[in-house]
């Protein structure tokens, strides 16, 4: 049997050489627009990122998508908005996955020499359908689904056993949740309009659940060197079974950050930027004690820190599976913005992305400035 | 331990999320045509000047937005068929014909429900579908903006093709 | 150009209409253990899981794949391209290795449409729900459209349908990995009840389940084992709207061009020219008759002016290549396992190992994958010699 022990030799070995840059990217978000169909918002998304990127689309050979058939109400979802998204007569696929595993994929081919230009979109639309129910719908039949367990419910699962080691940290709380409505207020890119109840079982608080939202990520990524690169990728995976967790550890988060560092042969103190998904306040938070971002217990507070979530994270607009490309757009947006580096603007940026079940799956990625 | 076998065990379940499709912009004013003018209209690729029916707002093959709006005319000739002739769940009684038509002065083909051929016979019908009739748009009087508010009517003694394959 | 990349072990379950005594994490199990074992690979040599599963609805179950498929520890990912699930899986493998991110990839679909006891009302909703979902599609009622077309261009008749599906079955026949293969006669297919005029009954595939495994490995990690090497792979995706394909430049709906230039990419890729001389054998993933003889243009086998007198000949296996030894879809479809058990059924008969249905002096093999409206398709190429 060959094992990876036996390999260690062949695993040191480089990649392709090839690196993936960004050339240009977009979020747009908006709630209930009867104006527009989902196929129609999927095109304004990813016309507007070839747009930012000056990328004419007979320039573009690949498309890779994130969309979950589910959330968009169509059982085979691709079929239907695929060529929304440029597919046409292109090498598309479609992952089921977060959007921030569609970006890694798509930087894969341009990796692989396999394309010179690839699109990467992600989408969900939550105003369209009920996320809550579909989420649902995604765990156990047998053993979770008579209690109605869903990505919410893991969310409460795991602050419960956060309080249960640190406490209720109530000031704290209302601090972060207070500096990411700031946050959110000011990033351009968010929802503005009410999204209406929010669905927070207990201990998550009102104002710590996610801000639903119809959102579009859509980013235009090539071989031809660009003001940002992809300088690291990695992916986790955790159990299946929620009860057969470390909650709060989220080793799946921290094989994918670990992992995405040691690609770009970097470490955690020369990131300058963090975007970090997270479908509740307690995600991000907890997220952050996970990385080592911050001492066990300091989540919150860490999450008021400049430099991590100025988006205002999913306060800003949420919808599976589209957020971890969303973060990801986030970082380069702020990059290319300090493209005339000063003293303190960062060069360097960490985006997560979380998967479905609970955060069953998470991919992180390192952006870094040219 | 000493355990009986038992029956794989069937749970069963149902799997039913209710979804509220927005049409947009430009099927909903393809759709009030259809109900309030009983009008069928397609929007125009303006890279290649071709006439998309039902319309688009825009086309994937030029990924191109198409804005201008054309009135095509209410017969075609139907580019191909089934024949529905069995029951499946969900969906209506069989037999009934589908088809795909491209009206005239349109550059792309409309999916709808076709009548005007005797079902007694479907191997017989098939033949006479199989010749690739012309058809004219029937609109239904009480109409409330859906794809169902018309479908195709068979012109009789028309059709150019000679299908050969109902065998 | 990058390393090779072979196919060093498949495994398959038994595939049948359900199986009620197995959970879906024990089917793959048994799929992926199958293929560990063949390829010699523990699964902690394995650097990325590709889990293929295509519709959710049909197992009546979101993300089955993360109960099922995904382990802890190892990065993965979920394709969903429809009925090409399977094969754009293992497209997506070969690109983790082309990129230098691991040599060693496990691909896994698994079908679960047993648990659905109204696939047909669920590929009604795969429509569009705007413009064509309110006309009672169904995958049926597309494929027989298309077949009519075949009909009234080229002059096939139902008897063609027929002698294709039968000849399939009886094929089927020898395949072990199917629990319950139907034989029948053209004149029973005729006999059988209409679906959708021309399908009958007897012409549609079963539901099936099962699980399909395979394990892609870099060149390095092969040795002296025996692989099936990847030659030519192709991708293309077609705009949804079928009836923007009866008018366009690019090639009318029965062209299938996307399938075209997939294979035609391929073919260049394994330095192809003449693929009917070059190819001993092609499994297409065509669920129906006419699928099947719509593809034999599509991959340059014959020409439009031929493709009767081919598909003759097809039926009759005097083509020039084997076609479906497996019996293909028509015999055993499980979703989201069909595309790759075309790859896998190929890369058993060019390693030897395809039991009873194992056809002498296979070298050269094509496998399609075809999903959505006829929208999505793949082609492999696999080889005996490392190319």
């Amino acid at each position: 049997m060959l094992r990876n022990r036996d390999r260690e030799g062949e695993r040191s070995v480089a990649g392709s050489g090839r690196q993936a840059h960004i050339h240009g990217a977009a979020i747009t978000t908006s709630w209930r627009d009867a104006s527009r169909s989902l196929t129609d918002l999927i095109f304004d998304g990813v016309s507007a990122a070839l747009a930012d990127a000056g990328t004419p689309i007979a320039a573009v050979d690949s498309v890779v998508l994130a969309a979950h058939d589910l959330i968009d109400g169509r059982s085979l979802s691709s079929m239907v908005t695929a060529p929304a998204a440029g597919a046409y007569l292109r090498d598309e696929i479609r992952l089921s996955e977060d959007g921030l595993a569609a970006a890694s994929f798509g930087a894969a081919r341009i990796e692989a020499g396999e394309s010179a230009v690839t699109i990467v979109a992600a989408w969900g639309r939550a105003s369209e359908g009920d996320p809550a129910a579909v989420s649902r719908a995604g765990f156990d039949p047998f053993l979770q689904q008579p209690f109605g367990l869903s990505d919410t419910e893991v969310s409460a699962f795991r602050l419960s056993r956060w309080m249960a080691r640190h406490g209720d940290a109530a000031e704290a709380r209302a601090e972060a949740a207070r500096s990411r409505r700031a946050r959110a207020a000011a990033n351009p890119a968010a929802l503005r309009a009410d999204s209406g109840a929010r669905h927070e079982s207990f201990p998550l608080r009102p104002g710590e659940g996610p801000r639903r939202a119809d959102v579009v990520a859509a980013m235009v990524i090539g071989a031809a060197p660009g003001a940002v690169r992809i300088a690291g990728v990695g992916h986790g995976t955790d159990a299946t079974a929620v009860g057969d967790r470390d909650l709060l550890a989220m080793p799946a988060l921290r094989t994918a950050t670990g992992a995405a560092l040691a690609a770009a042969g970097l470490t955690l103190g020369d990131i300058g930027l963090y975007e970090i998904d997270g479908m509740t306040l307690a995600d991000e938070a907890l997220a952050l004690e996970s990385l080592g971002l911050c001492p066990p217990g300091g989540g919150f507070r860490a999450l008021t820190a400049d430099h991590v979530n100025p988006s205002g994270g999913s306060e800003a607009g949420w919808c599976y599976p589209a957020m971890g490309l969303v973060r990801l757009i986030d970082c380069y947006t702020r990059l290319r913005a300090a493209a005339a580096p000063t003293a303190g603007t960062p060069r360097r940026a960490l985006a997560t992305g979380l998967g479905a079940g609970g955060a069953q799956t998470a991919t992180a990625m390192i952006l870094e400035a040219a | 331990m000493d355990m009986p076998a038992a029956e794989p065990l069937v749970i069963p379940g149902n799997w039913n999320f209710d979804y509220r499709y927005f049409a947009g912009d430009t099927a909903t004013r393809f759709f009030a045509e259809l109900r309030d003018n009983a009008r069928i209209m397609g929007t125009r690729n303006p890279v290649t000047g071709q006439v998309m029916v039902p319309a688009r707002s825009f086309s994937d093959a030029d990924y191109v937005a198409a804005t201008e709006w054309v009135e095509v005319g209410q017969e075609g000739r139907l580019e191909v068929f089934s024949i529905i002739a069995t029951q499946f769940p969900g969906l209506p009684a069989p037999p009934f014909i589908i088809g795909y038509v491209t009206l005239d002065g349109a550059d792309t083909a409309v999916l709808n429900h076709v009548t005007g051929v005797d079902l007694t016979d479907i191997d017989r019908a098939a033949r006479q579908l199989l010749r690739q009739p012309r058809v004219r748009v029937v609109f239904k009087d009480a109409r409330e903006g859906r794809i169902t508010d018309f479908h195709f009517e068979v012109i009789p003694d028309t059709g150019t093709a000679t299908g050969t394959g109902a065998a | 150009m990058t390393d090779p990349v072979a196919i060093l072990g498949v495994g398959q379950t038994r595939y049948r209409r359900r199986h009620s005594d197995k959970n879906t994490a024990e089917l793959v199990r048994e799929a992926a253990a199958a293929a560990l074992a063949d390829a010699g690979i523990g699964l902690d040599g394995i650097d990325l899981i590709v889990g293929g599963v295509a519709p959710d609805a049909l197992a009546g179950l979101a993300n089955i794949d993360l109960m099922s498929i995904a382990r802890p520890g190892i990065p993965y990912m979920r394709i969903n391209t429809g009925g090409a699930t399977g094969s754009s899986a293992l497209l997506a493998g070969m690109t983790w290795i082309a990129a230098g991110r691991g040599k060693a990839v496990l691909v896994v679909a698994v079908e679960r449409m047993g648990h659905a006891t109204t696939a047909q009302n669920i590929f009604n909703s795969i429509f569009d729900p705007i413009y064509e979902k309110d006309i009672s599609m169904s995958t049926i009622s597309m494929v027989a459209l298309r077949a009519t077309l075949m009909m009234q261009k080229y002059g096939f008749t139902s008897d063609h349908w027929a002698q294709l599906a039968a000849r399939n079955a009886a094929v089927s026949a020898l395949n072990d990995t199917i629990e319950r293969p139907r034989v029948f006669t053209a004149d029973q297919v005729r006999g059988s009840a209409i679906l959708a005029w021309p399908i009958h009954a007897l012409e549609a595939c079963p539901t099936t389940e099962g699980a399909c495994a395979v394990v892609l490995t870099h060149a390095a990690l092969v040795g002296d084992r025996t692989p099936a090497w990847i030659h030519g792979t192709g991708a293309f995706s077609d705009t949804y709207a079928m009836g923007d394909r009866f008018h366009r430049p690019e090639g009318a709906l029965d062209n299938l061009i996307t399938l075209e230039r997939a294979a035609r990419k391929a073919y260049g890729q394994a330095g192809i020219t003449d693929p009917l001389a070059a190819l001993d054998m092609v499994e297409i993933q065509a669920p129906f008759a006419s699928s099947e003889v719509m593809a034999y243009m599509a991959l340059g086998l014959c020409t439009p002016e031929d493709n009767v007198a081919f598909t003759e000949r097809a039926i009759a296996g005097t083509a020039g290549v084997a076609f479906q030894p497996s019996g293909g879809p028509q015999a055993c479809n499980p979703v989201s396992a069909t595309a790759l058990i075309r790859i896998t059924e190929a890369a058993l008969q060019i390693r030897g190992r395809a039991g009873a249905r194992q056809i002498d002096g296979i070298r050269r093999t094509l496998s399609t994958g075809q999903g959505g409206a006829t929208q999505f398709s793949t082609a492999v190429i696999l080889g005996a010699e490392k190319p």
